[in-house]
């Protein structure tokens, strides 16, 4: 499997890497590569409980955020979690983050619960638009955004990118729904995100 | 072919956050189809909402129910096999066959399609999507000229078959233009085949001139 080839080939410096951003951080930026290996490969229950622990309420409150009642927010993070469960072994730790997973599989969850089919509906749209959940393809290592590096850039954000950038993730408002909501001209909430999301990639200089 | 116009990074972070209209996102998962930098740009939108879900400070759930919870998912783990890896269908290359995100609002073929005509070697299929925003499928003959027009809100455009020019560039194949409001334009479809491309709408286009103000009604937009 390509996931025991890659672990088996970690060089040290990237396990010293990894240990120590595991050590040096705080318990939000904490590294769970090594319990999502551990459920991928072992189908270690106790890796599993403690990814469970930690983003059960989050997931409950990121899904509240974005519509879902309480009854149906706890039952579509029980459903993501149980997903990483079933699909952990095709978790590739050098392609992204546990949360980067959990992020895109609650979304999913989320979508396909409230979207309203068209007319002429056929097939399933949802499965046609965000397809890959668990194995995104064309990603390589390097293009893999450190998490510690990217809290930093979102900490640095100006104050009207990071509220516009929380309002898409933990609102999911549109770009028309921002403009109305904050009486500015879509133009402007387009360039903003634009300029929010390349300098969250590090394409506009590091924060001092 | 390799894409050469791609997504506004405003659209992909909004696409990633789950916060485009559904018209919108129908669009632009069809360029992502075979668009590998849009499909690694989304990737690391991802990245972000992953991140920021990290970085909550998530109201505990009461303790009781929490428990419950957990228990139940202890319960569920028992009885949950891992899933068998499955290898991703291969895309099909029948030229016919219309891209899957678009399916639900014109079907699977092509040839089925039922154009309507808009004008000299121009037809069209409008669908209204379940946000309210408009899907319109269109087919323009070689070498024609579209009418001048800018948008209200926002389009995205992606070319399916043929190729147009307009101020913005070279438009062929897999390539989308993701327009701003501001942008004015009038495409030229280019010589030999005619152009197939498909548009999601936010809101009504505001045409020019006395043809276009005759194909307003026709578009119903």
């Amino acid at each position: 499997m390509a996931l025991n080839r890659r672990l088996e080939t970690t060089s040290p410096f990237e396990a010293a890497r990894r240990m120590s951003s595991l050590d040096a951080s705080a318990p939000e930026t904490k590294d769970w590569t090594h319990d999502m290996v551990a459920v991928g490969r072992r189908r270690d229950r106790d890796a599993f409980m403690r990814l469970y622990d930690h983003f059960m309420p989050r997931l409950c409150q990121y899904l509240r955020g974005i519509g879902s009642p309480e009854a149906i927010a706890e039952e579509l993070a029980q459903e993501a979690m149980l997903r990483l469960w079933q699909h952990a072994g095709a978790y590739d730790p050098s392609r992204s983050a546990a949360s980067t997973w959990l992020f895109r599989i609650a979304r999913n969850l989320h979508i396909d619960r409230y979207r309203r089919e068209p007319t002429n509906a056929i097939g399933n749209p949802r499965e046609a638009e965000y397809e890959a959940e668990f194995e995104p393809d064309g990603r390589n290592t390097e293009d893999y955004t450190e998490s510690v590096q990217l809290k930093r850039r979102i900490d640095a954000l100006s104050s009207v990118q990071g509220r516009l950038i929380r309002m898409s993730y933990f609102e999911a408002k549109t770009h028309q729904e921002i403009s109305a909501e904050l009486d500015m001209p879509l133009g402007t909430v387009k360039s903003h995100l634009r300029r929010a999301f390349l300098r969250l990639q590090g394409e506009l200089g590091e924060p001092a | 072919m390799t894409p050469r116009h791609h997504l506004d990074p405003a659209t992909v972070l909004s696409h990633a956050a789950g916060a485009l209209s559904q018209e919108l996102s129908a669009v632009v998962a069809t360029h992502l189809e075979g668009c590998a930098t849009c499909r690694e740009a989304v990737a690391r939108a991802e990245d972000v909402g992953g991140l920021l879900i990290n970085q909550q400070h998530p109201q505990p759930l009461p303790d009781a129910r929490a428990q419950a919870l957990r228990a139940a998912m202890l319960d569920r783990l028992e009885s949950t096999p891992a899933a068998a890896s499955r290898a991703p269908e291969p895309r099909s290359k029948d030229p016919d066959r219309i891209p899957a995100p678009l399916q639900p609002y014109f079907g699977a073929s092509f040839r089925a399609l039922k154009w309507r005509w808009m004008g000299p070697g121009m037809h069209f299929i409008r669908r209204t999507g379940p946000s309210g925003g408009n899907m319109l499928m269109l087919r323009i003959g070689p070498g024609k000229r579209l009418p001048v027009h800018s948008h209200g809100g926002t389009e995205i455009t992606q070319i399916l078959s043929g190729a147009y020019d307009d101020a913005l560039g070279h438009f062929g194949p897999g390539d989308v233009a993701d327009l701003d409001s501001e942008t004015e334009h009038q495409p030229v479809t280019r010589a030999g085949a005619p152009c197939i491309c498909v548009s999601a709408l936010d809101a009504p286009l505001r045409f020019q001139g006395w043809l276009a103000r005759r194909l307003q009604p026709m578009y119903g937009i």
